[in-house]
């Protein structure tokens, strides 16, 4: 991109992202020492933080989050790169990829709503052997979902995590040249696994640290897929904070805003924790990967991986499966294993509404992504300066930490106070404040999955086709852009599925007064009603699962149109 | 003529301090009719629970008709929680936004009421200015009109309906349920996994510990009183025994709960458990209608009474619409709305017009309320038995949180 004044742009945008997120940030801290002025309350003092600690179910609360939001990463990650290990390249693998679009697309309380569905005690699984095999006439009063360890929200974390993983994982699969060093490794009598243990995963796993980091933030805080298939006695620490924080009694949002700044520093903390613990298992693996040896033990523990990998997806799609099914049904009891009777009238009701909150969903959505990338865009050709210019692999700007803040923060005490800087700026429950709310959470993704194939993007191309005919941005919009044509696309499709899946921001930066279809949908999750939900959470998928199609569809077939339109003209 | 001029300067006087007098007790109160006047092509921003078909459906007829016949547009916000919009005035008051805020009408109760006007983000008093209050509404008939949950109304909000706490079973797979504290606790001995109640502080699971308070708790009386004005831990302990022994037998082992009253119902279709609880006293005959229930579901309540309340509607302190909500207010007081509102199929939600205050036809109107298969009369609904003082419902829920959710 030629860019005029690079660095004077990343500033600009830079100071732009920081005003909100500074303001959010100090705002949530504020009330966690007592400062809050519009309840009288001045002076600044401890007592939110004793008052925390003093409460047992805080720590109850931080075991739990501790357990699924370490454990679903680790779990994720394991399972990600088995299954790559195991299918990369192989061609039913190929159909296993196309599949992972409707799980990255769909909301995560609708992929809840669906595991609880098909786990729990009178669920579709006892459902479909019962009582023929089981013998029940009735459910088993079991904790096979909601149970106290938080077993079942690590599974559900899992489901949607090791997907987006695998995702990322096989957009950079690139830039690591696995093809070749599978080659010439198992050329050199290596096994496939082994290959895997030893070569390519310690080259892929710096690649997609960051989003491995965006996952484990994403699991320590995670608000409605804990509400809906985690236990609550007690809650994972962050649904018990959104708890203090909408109590009735204003004076708990003090100790709430001091949990919102622990939880926070628990985020970091896990985050730097897992660094050094990579950096220690890089060190006390390091002579085992350079043995020589063909084979290994460990490789064992890939190919198991490969296997529950594979049982988790195969849980996500029934899951995914059964809600449609919900939206066509009117009856439907245990033990029965379908409906027993159908109706359309789910659907009929949902009707009415739908071209509004359609509406809103993809203007809300296709602004803030096309932002995003634009933004993006911008951003990154201006590190690639910097990288160019000063002959460094790893040089992050201030900005390349910046953006993932609002997205580590917990979301519920940092939007409030963003609400209360949108109401001084008078953009409250404006569209334009959904959308711009929107990006902050959009942007993240987006840079992340277009940033290591814009930076390894061969400039070479560029400035040939500059030093043949100049004309830069013909030519980077024409060359350049048209190269990244994929992973453009991909992100694309990433950012408009992350915004059509945000619930609180758009709830308070619109006010409630623009209905999106997750709005609705978490508004009837909330009846627990999975028949209204089915048909809510259907739509909501549609539109995220069309566009990762289009973007998988396009990119190879966009060449071949070109040409025949080219051709159809002359 | 200096006379004359005299006269028509006195006379001018008189008019001018009479228009002055006028105007002044104009601006201090309105007539309904002004109110009226101004809320033409206001457009009132409600916001109430989205989590029901059928309420939403209701909301949207009222919209229609208000339309119609007052030129108010009525926009339904869905919460899925009250505490949000309070949340959200809140907000707006940090940011000193103190006219034209984004709720103009809020429906709820109890704590959320509290807390609102506790801090000041209330408007009013309106309530008892509202022709319909003045008209149909007898604050003597039920404690609950004036005080919410204890707390002083003040006509600070305007009552939209009443609830009472009924149970529901399906008589195929229980036949004679328990009608007491006492006897759901021998059920579930029997039957160990069939029964449970919403999680605190869900406001039906707060109501089912109240409930069990009053059938277990000696004095009563005490329970009207603030609790930091009592023995909280005399009064409450016969509760936590009970709870410990009830959990043990319980759902799921007393190890997690069930979110609310939808949640029950659910499990109740789904067999799971025996006994559901509902705030909505025709909630079974909705649901067997939807087809989320077996038709063979009936409702019930305990024999010495349950819990009941009144839940309203309140006016932000910062909207700009006060004419159009409070327009909003009446009409939902109006016969034909409560009338409407308490047929089964459509809410089923109770009417809190005092019934010897409407016309002969109006009267004719509710007594033709069909009341759908599973829904109690109102003779059947029996007692209802007060919430206690609102401070209590914080206190119980703390500490059943500290005792069952570490």
């Amino acid at each position: 991109m030629p860019l005029t004044y690079p660095r004077l742009i990343t500033w600009c945008i830079a100071l732009l992202l920081m005003v909100p997120i500074v303001v959010g940030l100090i705002s949530t801290i504020l009330p966690a020492f007592h400062y809050f002025p519009p309840l009288n309350e001045q002076q600044l003092s401890f007592a939110p933080w004793v008052e925390l600690f003093s409460q047992g179910e805080f720590y109850a609360s931080l075991k739990l989050t501790l357990i699924t939001g370490i454990g679903a990463p680790i779990v994720s990650l394991w399972l990600a790169f088995s299954l790559l290990a195991w299918g990369y390249q192989r061609p039913f693998f190929r159909k296993i990829e196309a599949l992972l679009s409707p799980i990255l697309a769909i909301p995560h309380a609708a992929i809840a709503i669906g595991l609880l569905f098909l786990l729990s005690p009178s669920g579709w699984l006892i459902r479909l052997f019962s009582p023929w095999l089981t013998g029940f006439d009735r459910p088993p009063n079991w904790i096979s979902v909601q149970d106290p360890y938080g077993l079942s929200l690590l599974l559900a974390l899992t489901v949607k995590e090791m997907p987006y993983l695998l995702f990322v994982m096989l957009a950079t699969m690139k830039s690591i040249k696995a093809q070749e060093s599978l080659e010439v490794g198992q050329a050199l009598g290596y096994s496939r696994l082994t290959l895997w243990r030893k070569v390519l995963i310690p080259q892929l796993y710096p690649l997609v640290r960051l989003p491995i980091f965006i996952v484990v933030a994403f699991s320590l805080t995670v608000v409605d897929l804990a509400l809906v298939i985690g236990p609550n006695t007690p809650s994972t620490l962050a649904v018990t904070l959104l708890r203090w924080f909408n109590d009735p009694d204003f004076s708990m949002r003090f100790m709430a805003s001091a949990g919102a700044v622990f939880l926070m520093l628990c985020v970091l903390l896990v985050i730097v924790g897992w660094e050094l613990s990579h950096l220690l298992t890089r060190h006390l693996t390091r002579s085992g990967r350079s043995n020589g040896k063909r084979k290994g033990i460990t490789d064992n523990l890939l190919r198991l991986g490969a296997g529950v990998g594979v049982l988790t997806l195969l849980s996500g799609f029934v899951a995914l499966l059964l809600l449609p099914i919900w939206s066509l049904t009117r009856r439907w009891r245990f033990p029965d294993s379908l409906p027993s009777q159908w109706t359309w009238s789910n659907l009929d009701r949902a009707a009415p509404l739908l071209l509004e909150l359609t509406t809103n969903t993809l203007v809300i959505a296709l602004f803030s992504t096309l932002f995003a990338c634009a933004v993006s865009l911008i951003m990154l050709e201006t590190k690639r300066h910097s990288l160019a210019s000063r002959h460094q692999t790893t040089n992050n700007h201030l900005f390349d930490w910046l953006i993932y803040v609002p997205i580590l923060l917990p979301q519920v005490g940092f939007l409030f106070d963003l609400h209360v800087l949108l109401i001084y700026l008078n953009l409250n429950g404006d569209l334009s404040a959904i959308i711009a709310l929107h990006f902050m959470y959009v942007l993240p993704y987006v840079y992340l999955t277009l940033k290591s194939p814009y930076l390894a993007f061969n400039e070479g191309y560029l400035q040939q086709a500059n030093r043949l005919c100049y004309r830069p941005w013909r030519n980077y919009l024409h060359i350049k852009i048209a190269m990244l044509k994929p992973a453009l696309l991909t992100a694309f499709a990433i950012g408009f599925s992350v915004s059509i899946a945000q619930y609180l921001p758009t709830l308070i930066a619109g006010e409630g007064r623009y209905s999106t279809l997750t709005t609705e949908a978490v508004a009837q999750a909330a009846s627990g009603d999975r028949k209204q939900v089915g048909s809510m959470a259907m739509l909501q998928a549609l539109f995220p699962i069309l566009v990762f199609w289009f973007a998988q569809f396009i990119p190879s077939r966009w060449t071949r149109w070109r040409l025949a339109i080219q051709k159809w003209r002359i | 003529m200096k006379r004359s001029i005299k006269e028509s300067l006195v006379s001018l006087s008189i008019i001018t301090t009479l228009a002055l007098t006028s105007q002044f007790t104009l601006a201090d109160t309105p007539t309904w009719q002004d109110t009226l006047n101004q809320a033409k092509g206001q457009t009132v921003y409600f916001n109430a629970w989205g989590g029901a078909d059928n309420i939403n459906d209701y909301i949207q007829w009222a919209a229609d008709r208000l339309e119609e016949d007052y030129d108010v547009t009525l926009k339904h916000v869905k919460l899925t929680d009250a505490s949000d919009a309070v949340n959200r005035v809140l907000a707006e008051k940090t940011a000193g936004k103190n006219t034209n805020g984004s709720i103009d009408l809020i429906w709820l109760n109890g704590e959320n009421f509290r807390a609102m006007k506790d801090n000041a983000l209330l408007s009013g008093p309106f309530s008892q200015r509202l022709p319909n209050y003045r008209q149909y509404v007898d604050e003597n008939a039920r404690q609950s009109l004036t005080q919410d949950f204890g707390t002083p109304v003040d006509g600070m909000e305007s009552p939209w309906g009443m609830a009472q706490v009924i149970f529901m079973h399906d008589t195929q797979t229980l036949p004679t349920p328990p009608k007491s504290i006492a006897e759901l606790l021998t059920y579930a001995q029997a039957n160990p996994g069939r029964i449970t109640y919403p999680e605190p502080p869900q406001f039906l699971g707060s109501t089912f510990l109240k409930q069990a308070l009053y059938e277990l708790t000696e004095d009563t009386d005490l329970l009207s009183q603030p609790v930091d004005q009592v023995n909280f831990t005399t009064i409450t302990a016969p509760l936590w025994e009970y709870l410990d022994t009830l959990h043990s037998v319980a759902w799921r082992n007393g190890q997690t709960f069930p979110s609310g009253s939808e949640e029950m119902i659910r499990l109740l279709d789904d067999q799971e458990i025996d006994v559901a609880l509902s705030f909505d006293v025709s909630a079974a005959s909705v649901q067997i209608d939807k087809g989320n229930l077996a038709d063979s579901v009936r409702s019930y309540v305990f024999t010495q009474g349950t819990i009941g309340n009144t839940h309203f509607l309140a006016i932000p302190y910062n909207s700009s619409v006060k004419a159009g909500a409070q327009v909003v207010a009446n009409f939902m007081l109006s016969p034909e709305a409560q009338i409407r509102k308490q047929h089964p199929t459509v809410w089923g939600d109770l009417s809190v017009l005092s019934y010897n205050r409407l016309s002969e036809a109006e009267k004719e109107q509710f007594n033709d309320i069909p009341r759908g298969i599973a829904t109690l009369s109102i003779e059947e609904l029996g007692q209802t038995l007060p919430e206690p003082h609102s401070s209590w419902v914080s206190a119980l829920e703390k500490e059943w949180r500290r005792r069952y959710a570490q």
